[in-house]
């Protein structure tokens, strides 16, 4: 062993004590070299190739939601939407409305807003427009006023209204869509559903209801739609191998070669 | 020592004794998470006195005399900071898979860490990253500018961490943001102006027991009360995750509510885990270049490179990043957890919007957890980002005190006037961040993110090239050096401008292209790529240096 180190102190004295990653000289750094190789090859491959293999894989794939408003959205743009169709429009605006991600973008969501305030309003029959209209204004200075959500006179406002409009959407009452229509429907957007906003919804519907999908996002592991587990979980566990693998053979090296560092 | 635990159990005792409810979200003094959160604050200060600093030595690399496992949990510990802690949960919950290059841009980079630098740092043998610099750059100019930016980095990271701990004081006790601050910063500043490396290191790990603990009873309780597979709720949550993919219609009998009795329902999300959904507003090349500066800047923060002087041997710096990475992954593991039914319990309207920041405590407080719990996971949000800033502070006192005072300033101090040099570095530094917290000039994670670009851009490359080729030399360090730092510049510039609603030429193409918290993508390789030229094209690196680096280094 110690002829083999004194060997090694030659080649570098001869090498002018330079270091080269790439060009190793002893026996230790040649097999730090080739296992640093190897680890970062799998690294990279496992991250950034399994993410380019993603976004390869990958198709926008609409909502259902999106494939109904596709649907009727010419005739509601014109006008002449059937009362099956102003159900269906609402109900497809709706199921954007529910998202939580448009929270950050007030913009849109007064699009869409207006957009079922005004189909809503419109299915209601003449006679009761205007009870309607008072009782939604009523609700949003309730809504403005209360101190608890649990507010006894709030909560009875919040019923009337879904008993009043679920059953038009046909939507039962108990319904997450259902739940949705007092806090969305409001007195302002009622009357006219705004050129300008008629201009903007399609695009808004396609940026919240198409996803970029792949049999690596729709198959099921663990629960966890497949992607979501390798990136989330999968890949941690590799990061803690990768890092035992190293420090495990990259001490059996040292004790092979006589290297190992005293106390 | 058993004062301190005679202390810590009355006063935990107390806290079950006048525990009082937590329910509301925002405003009210809590008065239980309150006493959990002094009660630990106390114990930090008890620790850092009972293991204080005797010397410089002790201060800066806590007498090179902590175990593996220890290291590990200090390695964990400074690295799981409000970012980690509160600011993981919260990209995930706003912008979905988006999130995800975070959590693995967090824990990737120990990989290349620990395989090109770990033991090779330890055997270099310095305290600090400007002192590694300095030496194997044969440079009093490098060294001192590689201290200014090691404190910069420092501060831009505490700036985030003062944030968390403003957020999680002002949840806890009702009070201004302001005085949370600076509450918050007083106590961190006393502790580690009283122990220094040695009791920060012992606090570090205290603190990761903490941290852990905390953050991971409330997980268990949700998996269990929302009817998931709550053993492991890190593999349970993925049946949420699908939830929130397909929807959970409403029963028609409410069955699970959260605390406002909305039911456990969540409308169709796909968004929330489809990969760079357009929704998020997010791409696929920001999700690589984040993950990838994150990476790298990892391998270049001075606190995290560090933790590495402060343990006995080469081979124990290397194990010590396997420990602190397996400690670190169960956070992380963890975190998306807190988002995916923060997603479903705040999906009804009426909840509004949510500082995201906090949607931790705010998970839970809507899962209708103990309050205790609620605060003691609060008191962990407070912990993991006094932890790091403890070490921050040591880093950026060290490159100060050390590296400007002592290796450029005054060579003559002794270690009595570097001590207290490095304690007035610390109160200075604490005052800046706490000055600039106060501004709130960006979120968390922006201002951690924007530290590890800097760090990724300057201090990784000098550090790669310095251990794996001596053909990299003074003139190639400093020109690599300076492409960094020009790169950094014209991100952080258009950044700010952004932020003062100015806009620049190409705004919107550079803002994308070298976003703040990613422009390590491109900064690094060129900075790489620069030294190696400008090194190939100038006079070779001395012998003296090239000899070090074979027998002591490369041994």
């Amino acid at each position: 062993m110690i002829s083999k180190k004194n060997k090694e102190k030659q080649v570098e004295k001869k090498n002018d004590y330079r270091i080269s990653f790439f060009k190793p000289t002893t026996a230790l750094s040649r097999t730090n070299r080739n296992l640093v190789v190897l680890l970062v090859i799998i690294w990279a491959v496992a991250i950034f190739g399994f993410q380019i293999l993603l976004r390869v894989m990958q198709k926008p794939v609409p909502e259902s939601s999106l494939k109904t408003f596709e649907k009727v959205w010419k005739n509601v743009e014109l006008g002449m939407a059937t009362q099956e169709e102003k159900v269906d429009f609402a109900n497809s605006v709706l199921s954007v409305l529910g998202k939580s991600v448009l929270i950050s973008d007030p913009g849109n969501r007064t699009v869409l807003i207006n957009a079922v305030s005004s189909t809503v309003y419109d299915l209601i029959p003449e006679e009761g427009k205007e009870i309607f209209r008072k009782e939604i204004a009523d609700f949003e200075k309730k809504k403005e006023n209360i101190r608890s959500l649990q507010d006894n006179e709030y909560l009875q406002a919040k019923a009337n209204i879904i008993d009043r409009i679920a059953p038009l959407l046909n939507l039962k009452p108990y319904s997450l869509k259902a739940k949705l229509l007092p806090l969305v429907i409001s007195a302002a957007e009622m009357e006219v559903f705004q050129p300008e906003n008629k201009e903007k919804l399609p695009n808004i519907m396609k940026l919240y209801l198409i996803h970029n999908r792949s049999v690596l996002t729709d198959t099921n592991f663990l629960g966890f739609p497949f992607h979501y587990f390798y990136t989330a979980i999968f890949l941690l566990v590799m990061f803690v191998a990768l890092c035992w693998i190293y420090c495990f053979l990259i001490d059996r090296v040292h004790t092979k070669l006589g290297t190992n560092e005293k106390s | 020592m058993k004062k301190i635990s005679i202390s810590l159990l009355l006063l935990l005792l107390a806290t079950f004794l006048f525990a009082s409810n937590a329910t509301a979200l925002e405003g009210s003094f809590k008065v239980g998470p309150a006493i959990i959160l002094i009660s630990i604050l106390i114990l930090f200060v008890l620790v850092g006195l009972f293991f204080r600093a005797k010397d410089t030595t002790d201060y800066y690399a806590a007498g090179r005399g902590v175990s593996r496992v220890g290291s590990g949990m200090a390695i964990a510990s400074n690295w799981m900071s409000a970012a980690s802690f509160l600011g993981m949960a919260a990209l995930m919950y706003g912008s979905g898979y988006h999130g995800l290059a975070f959590v693995v841009g967090w824990t990737g980079g120990y990989v290349l860490l620990l395989i090109l630098m770990a033991g090779q740092i330890r055997k270099y043998g310095k305290y600090t990253a400007p002192d590694f610099i300095g030496d194997r750059y044969y440079s009093t100019g490098l060294r001192a500018t590689s201290a200014v930016v090691a404190i910069l980095i420092s501060i831009s990271y505490c700036v985030g961490q003062f944030g968390g701990i403003g957020l999680m004081f002002k949840w806890v006790m009702g009070i201004d943001y302001m005085w949370a601050v600076i509450i918050g910063s007083s106590v961190v500043l006393t502790y580690t102006l009283i122990s220094g490396m040695l009791g920060v290191t012992k606090n570090m790990q205290i603190q990761y027991v903490i941290i852990i603990i905390s953050f991971l009873i409330p997980l268990f309780i949700l998996t269990y009360k929302f009817d998931y597979f709550w053993i492991v709720p890190e593999i349970g949550y993925g049946a949420v995750v699908t939830d929130i993919v397909q929807g959970i219609p409403a029963p028609e009998t409410t069955n699970l509510v959260n605390s406002f009795g909305h039911d456990f329902a969540i409308l169709p999300s796909p968004e929330y885990a489809m990969p760079w959904d357009p929704a998020t507003g997010k791409t696929f090349f920001q999700w690589i270049a984040i993950t990838f500066s994150l990476m790298i800047g990892t391998a270049g923060l001075p606190h995290v490179i560090q933790r590495f002087y402060v343990v006995p041997k080469a081979r124990d710096a290397r194990w010590s990043v396997v420990w602190g990475l397996f400690f670190i992954c169960i956070l992380y593991w963890s975190a998306p957890v807190f988002s995916a039914f923060g997603k479903i319990l705040s999906a009804d309207p009426e909840i509004g919007v949510l500082a995201k920041d906090a949607i931790v405590v705010y998970t839970a407080q809507l899962g209708d957890i103990n309050p205790l719990i609620v605060g003691l996971l609060a008191a962990g949000g407070v912990s993991a980002a006094f932890s790091t800033v403890s070490g921050l502070l040591v880093a950026g006192s060290s490159a100060f005190s050390h590296d400007l005072y002592f290796k450029v300033i005054n060579p003559k101090a002794d270690p009595k006037t570097q001590l207290r040099m490095a304690r007035f570095a610390t109160v200075l530094m604490a005052i800046i961040v706490m000055f600039l917290a106060m501004l709130k000039l960006a979120l968390i994670g922006q201002l951690v993110a924007l530290a590890f670009s800097l760090a990724g851009c300057t201090i990784f490359p000098l550090f790669l090239l310095g251990i794996w080729w001596s053909g990299s030399n003074k003139k190639g360090a400093i020109s690599g050096l300076a492409v960094g730092l020009f790169i950094t510049a014209i991100s952080l510039t258009y950044f700010v401008a952004g932020k003062a609603g100015a806009t620049l030429p190409f705004h919107s193409f550079v803002s994308y292209w070298l976003g703040a918290w990613y422009f390590a993508w491109i900064g690094a390789p060129l900075a790489i790529l620069t030294n190696i030229i400008v090194s190939k094209l100038t006079e070779e690196t001395p012998l003296e240096i090239r000899k070090f680096l074979v027998e002591k280094v490369h041994s």
